[in-house]
């Protein structure tokens, strides 16, 4: 935070603060029709079309999100994205075959593979930055593999020690490698929060997760007193799949909810060059909800509602942002440069491999 | 001139921007401003142009980091085809047309169907069959370690039992494709398993203690040896191997950004394929066996009384899957199939 340190003083009479907010312009059905004729060009030739896929429909959603009355562009070459994927296939394959085989050939593997992902994530978020751009300034990312390193493979040790419970402090600190190495025009974007609200997140889903053991408790206490509803509890509880699978359900809810809350935290905490504040409204549950009925609708309809789905859902993540700028964000981007070092896209890493944040 | 492209120009690296109009001359773009000053002049080669996509605005990159952006996307076309480029905008009309769009829909469904129910299967098989033998004892002593830790313990069958089981083995392994000295019969107590038998890439054949008080007739047994003997002839233990590694892969490759949605709309479907593959190379097995059952003079249906007894003491009740998970098919179904005199195995 040297940034605000750093900042000058406000002037004595403060001009209004401007609230500009982020824009969805994209609709499913125009989407609907981009993403089927890009998918069956993938199938007919063999995946290989999968890569200028990805660079339309990034350029899509980059392209229909709006701030300030400009749109965001990805520049990303698909050939590029192509050799990633070559890339990242044979590495599944190898990953995959490996976990068959006997230790002396999977331990190598498996610690050759922890020293990639740190590299493998540095370079894929330097590549989608330098790929970025909003007003013909490219975005930057300047984590190195060592911060990567520490923030995703060493952070496993106090982990392990607490046995677990140091987890979200690792969560913490890899929310911060990614955004706080992240520049726009060579100004960074910085966020910081406490650690008990972390664990607050945390602590939620948790009793989330707690309160839906004792809700199916209850359900077996007060319904189980008619036989075919206890017969019924039985089948189903007999059933390992069918319980696994509802476990895996209420997992992947508590795990969307933490996702979306630490996100909403690190965006709410977040300011550009020290001065430009972030505010997200969301609510977390309401994510949480447009992520199961929107995985619902994708696996009723064998996936021809995705595009719906996904447009809805972005619609919702970008529209509910804002930037509050203290001064004129306007003169602010137009006195933005992209330093000299983002031109040369050359350096740009090989890979494109989303980690999802 | 009525054919200028009217939109903003950006300053080289920069996010500052002047209103500009863009004209085609002489095999190159000229920039002027709205009173006519030239910003920018160079070929259209050395720019790079976006792609037409939806509405969004059209991008004309200069190699100094300058870039000239309009809205007007027919225009933009329009002045391209003037400089003589063919195909401008080839799949964005694609895109545009809800012809072609059907015509897409339908193409995905069954090309996504062909290659799920026969392309992965058939590259699964071909790897299978490609994949040096040495890496087959490898796999069988790792796979058997495994199961001896977890779940197997020493035999408690009487040795003329075993005598008795390693005759009958023996005249289902002379029918094998390797030589009878290729398989070899083990014993194992598993009471987390039940009745049950497997197979180990290299030749081995696990029987579980269980499954012997349930034998009632020789050509039972040998039923079960020979589907065991018949998922190692095939490779089965590769093939599956390779399939379950594919599946994520095409998966990925196929939906690429699927991820915002979540992982379980990938792992779910790579779920149940897997469970449908191995039904099918189970069903393989079983033809198998009833025809080297066939052969050795007994009678499928014998294997088929046993299947059903196994079933009966493993499932009690409910507890055993619903077909549609299961990495075997309902025992009902290869019961009747192998009564019926299955379809002659189709041998490559």
């Amino acid at each position: 935070m040297n940034d605000v340190l750093t900042a000058p003083f406000a002037p004595e009479i403060a001009p209004a603060p401007v609230a500009y907010r982020f824009q969805f312009r994209g609709t499913g059905r125009e989407f609907f029709r981009i993403w089927i004729v890009n998918f069956a060009l993938t199938l007919i030739t063999v995946g290989i079309y999968s890569a200028w896929a990805k660079v339309r429909t990034r350029r899509y959603f980059y392209g229909n999100t709006a701030l300030a009355g400009h749109t965001f562009d990805y520049h990303a070459s698909p050939k590029r994205i192509l050799m990633g994927r070559v890339i990242a296939l044979l590495l599944l394959v190898g990953y995959t075959v490996a976990s068959k085989l006997p230790l002396y050939v999977w331990i190598p593997t498996f610690l050759l593979f922890v020293g990639v992902v740190p590299w493998l994530i540095v370079s894929s978020a330097r590549f989608n930055a330098r790929n970025t751009s909003y007003r013909n300034v490219r975005f930057e990312f300047v984590g190195d593999y060592l911060h990567a390193l520490g923030a995703y493979v060493g952070i496993f040790v106090p982990v392990v020690l607490t046995l677990g419970f140091a987890w979200p402090m690792a969560h913490r600190e890899r929310q911060y490698f990614y955004i706080n190495n992240h520049k726009y025009g060579g100004k960074r974007f910085a966020t910081e929060f406490s650690g008990s609200s972390i664990y607050a997140v945390y602590f939620e889903a948790l009793l989330f997760l707690v309160a839906c053991g004792l809700g199916l408790s209850l359900l077996v206490v007060f319904l189980g007193l008619s036989d075919t509803t206890r017969s019924l509890l039985t089948k189903i509880s007999a059933n390992r799949s069918i319980a696994g699978v509802t476990f895996l359900f209420a997992w992947m809810i508590a795990y969307t909810f933490i996702r979306a809350d630490v996100f909403l935290l690190s965006i709410n905490n977040m300011v550009l060059n020290g001065r430009f504040k972030f505010i997200a409204v969301h609510s977390p549950w309401k994510i949480v909800w447009l992520w199961a009925s929107n995985l619902l609708l994708v696996l009723l309809t064998a996936g021809l509602l995705y595009p719906w789905a996904r447009v809805r859902m972005t619609r919702y993540m970008v529209e509910n942002v804002t930037i509050l700028a203290d001064s004129d964000f306007e003169s602010f981007t137009s006195e933005v440069f992209a330093p000299q070092s983002a031109v040369g896209e050359e350096i740009a890493g090989f890979f494109d491999f989303d980690i999802g944040l | 001139m009525n054919d200028s492209l009217p939109g903003r120009y950006f300053l080289p690296g920069s996010a500052r921007f002047v209103p500009a109009r863009a004209e085609f001359r002489q095999g190159g773009l000229r920039i002027s401003d709205p009173s006519d000053a030239v910003l920018a002049e160079a070929p259209l080669a050395q720019m790079q142009i976006s792609a037409r996509l939806g509405n969004m605005p059209r991008r004309f990159s200069l190699t100094d980091g300058a870039c000239f952006e309009t809205d007007d996307n027919d225009a933009a076309d329009a002045l391209l085809k003037q400089s003589g480029r063919a195909r401008v905008g080839a799949i964005h009309r694609i895109e545009q047309s809800w012809r072609w769009v059907a015509a897409s829909v339908l193409l995905a469904g069954a090309v996504a169907y062909v290659f799920v129910v026969f392309g992965i299967p058939a590259i699964a098989l071909w790897l299978a069959r490609e994949t040096p033998q040495s890496v087959n004892p490898v796999i069988a002593a790792q796979e058997l370690a495994v199961l001896d830790r977890a779940l197997l313990a020493p035999t408690k069958l009487s040795a003329a039992d075993q005598a008795k089981a390693q005759m009958l083995f023996a005249e289902v392994a002379a029918r094998g494709q390797r030589a009878a000295t290729g398989y070899r019969l083990l014993f194992r107590s598993a009471p987390g398993l039940g009745p049950n038998a497997l197979a180990l890439p290299d030749g081995t054949v696990v029987m579980t203690d269980a499954l012997w008080p349930l034998v009632k007739a020789d050509d039972e047994i040998q039923g079960v040896f020979a589907h065991e003997i018949a998922h190692v002839d095939r490779a089965h233990t590769l093939q599956s191997l390779y399939q379950a590694a594919l599946v994520p892969a095409a998966i990925a490759i196929v939906t690429g950004d699927l991820s915002q949605i979540s992982q379980v709309a990938t792992v779910l479907p790579g779920v149940l394929l897997q469970a449908a593959y191995s039904r099918n190379l189970e069903q393989q097995a079983d033809d198998d066996a009833a025809v080297t059952v066939k052969g050795l003079g007994g009678d499928p249906g014998h294997l088929a009384d046993l299947l059903q007894r196994m079933e009966a003491r493993i499932c009690r009740g409910s507890s055993c899957p619903p077909s549609w998970l299961g990495t075997h098919p309902e025992t009902s179904a290869r019961a009747q199939r192998l009564r019926a005199g299955a379809p002659t195995s189709s041998t490559r």
